[in-house]
């Protein structure tokens, strides 16, 4: 059985619930925050496997949320999969950044991502991460 | 100066992008359902009824703005009634959101002059934005709204109140140039277009109030001032 630690970063709590629900039946652990701020405290405590996170967020944004998260060295090889109500074209001229900078694994548009995409897109970057450190 | 038609097209806009939240948690849920998961068949009433009560807003703020078969003839409405019948309407909805929706109507207010109606559709809106923004703020400890009204020194105030301290007049006055064109026009404040909040907005703006940030006792929420209807105060 799957036991990685997922953060959640949605600030929908109806929506977050959905999300939750499908990755624990897939034997995901989640812990849900509806802000960034939340989130990095309880990153601090326990690291996670995997971040997933919406963008358009109260107050600061989830980019500025993974600008702080990769500031801190330990936390810097943590796949991030962004799920957002934001669609990507809006993004194009930061691909690269989103990419480069925040290693942003997968961009998904949440309208266009069924939750059975959703967990495949984090089985397959959880994955990755293995092969990569064997 | 905006003119009528491009408010309300930039309000339809709003909605467009408010409208897909809904439609996306409905979609998941039946999505749940297909994966063999108990989906939650009340939450997708509640959610489907939610997002016909914004287009209702929407339609009527349009159809005040164009005098389509409404008259706006001020009459004598009681306030607590109004808050009463939102709380009602509303309750189901702040549940799925972990939020408490109380009525605080303390001290004798008497009857005030409004378009029932609009006063109505406006305070449901408003109520419904506030669900949703409360949860996603920093500090998300306190999970209660107050459908709430007070006397003032310019007459009387009806308003929904919660734990928003970043609210401001200078937040609203920004949003209002940002709707229809940014996705999030009140950052500080909700996660969605709040588009709820723009459709009281504009109907109170078309029965002559102005909606605005206020207090009520240590809670920051939105209002608007209504005048007392002095006729009958003396029944």
């Amino acid at each position: 059985m799957n036991k990685s630690y997922i953060l959640l970063i949605e600030p929908d709590r109806i929506f977050a619930r959905t999300i939750q629900k499908a990755l624990e039946s897939n034997g995901f652990k989640v812990k849900v925050f509806h802000c960034g701020q939340d989130a990095l405290i309880a990153a601090n405590t326990t690291t996670p496997s995997l971040v997933v996170c919406e963008v358009q967020l109260v107050g600061h944004s989830g980019i500025e949320f993974l600008y702080e998260l990769r500031s801190y060295s330990d936390w810097q090889n943590i796949p991030v999969i962004i799920n957002s109500i934001v669609p990507p074209s809006e993004f194009v001229d930061c691909r690269q950044g989103l990419s480069r900078d925040l290693a942003v694994a997968a961009y998904l548009y949440k309208p266009h991502t069924s939750l059975k995409q959703l967990i495949k897109t984090i089985s397959l970057t959880l994955n990755s991460v293995a092969n990569e450190a064997t | 100066m905006q003119s009528e038609s491009t408010l309300t097209q930039q309000l339809l806009l709003s909605i467009a992008e408010q409208i897909k939240l809904p439609l996306l948690q409905i979609s998941r849920q039946a999505e749940l359902a297909a994966m063999g998961l108990d989906p939650d068949y009340e939450q997708v009433r509640i959610l489907a009824e939610n997002g016909m009560h914004l287009i209702d807003g929407y339609s009527l703020g349009v159809k005040l703005t164009n005098r389509h078969d409404f008259e706006l003839t001020p009459e004598a409405v009681s306030v607590p009634a109004i808050l009463y019948d939102a709380k009602t309407q509303l309750s189901s909805f702040a549940n799925l959101y972990n939020i408490d929706l109380e009525l605080s109507t303390g001290g004798r207010i008497g009857p005030v002059l409004a378009h029932r109606q609009g006063l109505q559709s406006a305070i449901i809106a408003l109520t419904s934005a506030l669900i949703e923004a409360l949860p996603a703020q920093a500090d998300g400890s306190q999970k209660m709204l107050q459908l709430a009204t007070h006397k003032c020194r310019y007459g009387v105030v009806a308003g929904v109140y919660g734990n928003f301290p970043s609210l401001s007049n200078d937040v609203l006055r920004t949003g209002r140039k940002l709707y229809g064109i940014s996705r999030q026009p009140l950052v500080t404040i909700s996660h969605t277009s709040g588009s709820g909040i723009f459709v009281a907005d504009e109907i109170f703006r078309v029965m002559n109030l102005k909606l605005r940030v206020s207090r009520h006792h240590r809670l920051y929420g939105l209002g608007v001032v209504l005048q007392p209807s002095s006729q009958l105060a003396l029944i």
